[in-house]
């Protein structure tokens, strides 16, 4: 057999006649770019998000093969998966797990972009999508986390239907027709919600959401894969009791991403104004945001209001998380007085809570404008003090044995769980196979930029030219200007020569975009 | 077109007199268009007399009931196994303790309670212990008193009517002492709606 890197044989051109095709298609107004080194994961949380939405969706279909939406067997089809079908435990946790993170990343990523004053600039249609994705994204993990139909999940449909049947007027309409009557159509029409109607409209707004440039960092991705899949194996989730509507389900809480509104609920004020409005505001705020921002700046430090009511939302959210949460575990007081909260107490607190945090923006400004202010002088009359890992040729090689040594431990080890039945140790190895992959790639792309880079050529005249004469070789420049470029050669290709053509997609000079942060895009 | 005037929007009068046609049709045929019947559940159970079906598969008689104790019935039943596992199918058939009167050999000794709470749709059950003698929903710590299905603590009492008392059946006793559930009509006014609740005559 004759495998040739450099010939276009059959199959190699038949993918670049494909590749080629795309030219025609809408793929090529997204700009994708591959970084070449460590970029922040903040500035492409976005990305991970859609991955996990592509996780959650190919987890998603394999759970449909045996999944049925029926109000009596829905419980008992989510065990078998969970207990009979090989890699179901898998695919369950690692539903679950995805569902939870992309919660949280699209979380993050809201917030990245409310502190970046991100959304200004003809990007409201961007962030006014995003904000309903997020909504939506909230709703497509609460509608699947209902549909195993265990008592919590009971619970947690007999809240949203009772929600939809408080709003005045169109209430019990809409609850009739999104919802139907009766757990058995709740559980179906949940389930079609959850499969088919939420992403079609994720998807629809994923595409006015999506910009032009993406990054696809792929050890991040990694990561957050492995992530999912080392959740999964620490924290498997359980299947709860199986709901009989002759038994009165236990006390329970919803997810973490919903206690915030459970705390709300839980004042017994009125479930509209309580479980309806309260949120709608939340959203109906992050709206407009864009449009009551009047400050000409970007960073969180210059728009100092805008951030003390991100800073507001966030204190409130974290609080009620917690608040909806906690029930007073001890059972000889009253179940009434356990699950209450005083609603003085609570809106007490949400009311404080808009001066404390007012004054932690204040702090939290001053204290990052002064050290803005001592680090400029600090860079005008002193040393320049940038740390950086520079790894030898000898020892990146090593660790790249090392870490391959590593996965194939790690492989066997995984088998061997699977084979003994246990399915939690084997997730988790899986979760660290793909996170060593992703420090192996990270690896891999520092080497052949340290393959590419080329020493700086010795300065002309400097203050002291001993000492930059004794290090030739440290190419510590990353950011060289591209006139630079005209001795590359010996160096660079002595070193991998044969692996060349792999680097087109990491070439750091074909895109502006290319490893570099968004944070210092202008 | 390009002669014509145009408006502060930029669009002009003919324009804007083709969306006023446009949508004055749409909505002028939207509510011939019955497309939305298909969303609501068309399958209706009958609401006829029935017998008091015990989960043991016999039927509830007067005589042998125990006092203070109450069991659930199913009621509409259709010949769907799945729809008679419905929780809005089930109902608290319950015998009043002695000093609520439920020593009396009448149907004024029998509550039926559809066993949705009103609050937030939890599943509360009927306690007969000494001193509770009343429904209490586990979720959020509603009670309701056994005589009238009124919420009395917690959230569902908080309620404005009818949301605050649980829908009701009502009963009929044959010569043997066998007990029936009677026609039902289903409005806040009459037995009530089950999840929604009912007025107290």
């Amino acid at each position: 057999m004759v495998v040739s890197l450099s010939r276009r044989n059959g199959t190699a051109e038949f993918f670049y006649w494909l590749w080629a095709g795309l030219e025609r298609t809408i793929f090529t107004s997204i700009k994708f770019s591959f970084p070449s080194r460590f970029v922040s994961p903040f500035g492409f949380l976005g990305m991970l998000t859609f991955i996990a939405f592509i996780v959650l969706g190919v987890t998603g279909a394999f759970l449909m093969f045996y999944y049925e939406p029926i109000m009596t067997r829905s419980w008992d089809s989510v065990a078998f998966i969970n207990n009979e079908v090989p890699f179901g435990f898998h695919m369950r946790n690692i539903h679950y797990h995805g569902s939870n993170l992309m919660v949280m990343l699209a979380i993050l990523h809201m917030y990245y972009q409310y502190f970046s004053g991100r959304y200004k600039i003809r990007n409201e249609i961007l962030w006014i999508t995003g904000v309903i994705l997020g909504t939506v994204t909230i709703l497509e993990a609460f509608t699947g986390y209902d549909i195993i139909f265990s008592e919590r999940a009971e619970l947690a449909i007999s809240i949203a239907a009772s929600l939809t049947n408080s709003i005045p007027v169109a209430g019990p309409l809409i609850r009739e027709l999104a919802f139907g009557a009766g757990f058995h159509d709740f559980v179906l029409r949940f389930y079609t919600q959850h499969v088919f109607i939420l992403p079609i409209v994720m998807l629809g707004l994923m595409a006015v959401h999506m910009p032009r440039f993406l990054v696809f960092d792929v050890p991040m991705v990694m990561a957050i894969c492995g992530a999912m899949c080392l959740a999964g194996g620490v924290f498997p989730v359980d299947l709860g009791f199986k709901f009989e509507p002759t038994v009165p389900p236990g006390i329970t809480v919803p997810e973490w991403y919903l206690t915030g509104l459970y705390a709300f609920l839980r004042t017994q004020y009125d479930k509209f104004l309580t479980g309806v409005l309260w949120p709608g505001l939340f959203i109906a705020v992050l709206l407009i945001t864009p449009f009551i921002d009047r400050y000409k700046k970007f960073s969180w430090k210059d728009r100092p209001l805008i951030t003390a009511i991100g800073i507001t939302g966030i204190a409130q959210i974290l609080v009620t998380t917690y608040w909806g949460f906690y029930i007073p575990p001890d059972t000889t007081i009253p179940l009434v007085e356990r699950l209450v909260i005083d609603p003085i107490n609570l809106y007490l607190v949400m009311i404080l809570l808009v001066p404390l945090s007012f004054g932690f923006t204040y702090m939290m400004i001053s204290l990052a404008k002064d050290a803005e202010r001592k680090s400029k002088l600090a860079k005008a009359n002193g040393p320049k003090k940038v740390s950086t890992i520079d790894l030898s040729t000898k020892w990146i090689n090593w660790l790249l044995v090392a870490l391959l040594a590593f996965q194939v431990f790690l492989n066997i080890a995984a088998y061997n769980a699977f084979l003994s039945g246990m399915n939690n140790i084997n997730l988790w190895l899986t979760g660290v196979i793909l996170i060593t992959f992703g420090g192996f790639f990270h690896l891999y792309r520092y080497a052949m930029s340290k393959a590419k880079d080329i020493p700086k050529l010795p300065p002309r005249s400097t203050t002291k030219p001993l000492k930059s004469k004794q290090k030739p070789l440290s190419p510590k420049d990353e950011t060289r200007p591209p006139e630079e470029k005209l001795p590359q050669g010996q160096i660079g290709e002595s070193v991998t020569p044969e692996i060349k053509t792999n680097t087109a997609e990491l070439d750091v000079d074909k895109d502006p975009n290319l490893g570099m942060s968004d944070l210092k895009k202008p | 077109m390009a002669e014509q005037e145009k408006g502060p929007g930029g669009m002009s009068r003919r324009d804007f007199l083709k969306l006023l046609g446009a949508a004055g049709t749409a909505m002028a045929f939207a509510p011939f268009v019955p497309w939305g019947k298909f969303m609501p559940n068309p399958s209706s159970s009958s609401t006829d007399k029935a017998p008091i079906l015990l989960p043991d598969g016999t039927q509830a008689n007067i005589n042998t009931f125990p006092v203070n104790h109450a069991e659930i019935i199913t009621y509409p039943k259709t010949n769907d196994e799945v729809l008679n596992e419905e929780a809005f199918r089930k109902w608290q058939f319950i015998r009043l303790p002695e000093i609520y009167g439920g020593k009396k050999r009448d149907i004024s000794s029998f509550r039926v309670y559809s066993m949705i709470c009103l609050h937030l749709w939890c599943v509360w059950k009927y306690w007969p212990d000494e001193g509770r003698m009343r429904g209490e929903c586990p979720c959020h710590g509603s009670m309701y008193d056994p005589r009238t299905g009124t919420a009395f603590v917690g959230p569902a009492s908080l309620q404005a009517p009818p949301n605050n008392t649980l829908p009701s059946l009502d009963l009929e006793l044959d010569a043997d002492g066998f007990m029936y559930i009677s026609p039902v009509k289903w409005g806040v006014n009459e037995n009530g709606v089950v999840g929604y609740g009912r007025f107290i005559k």
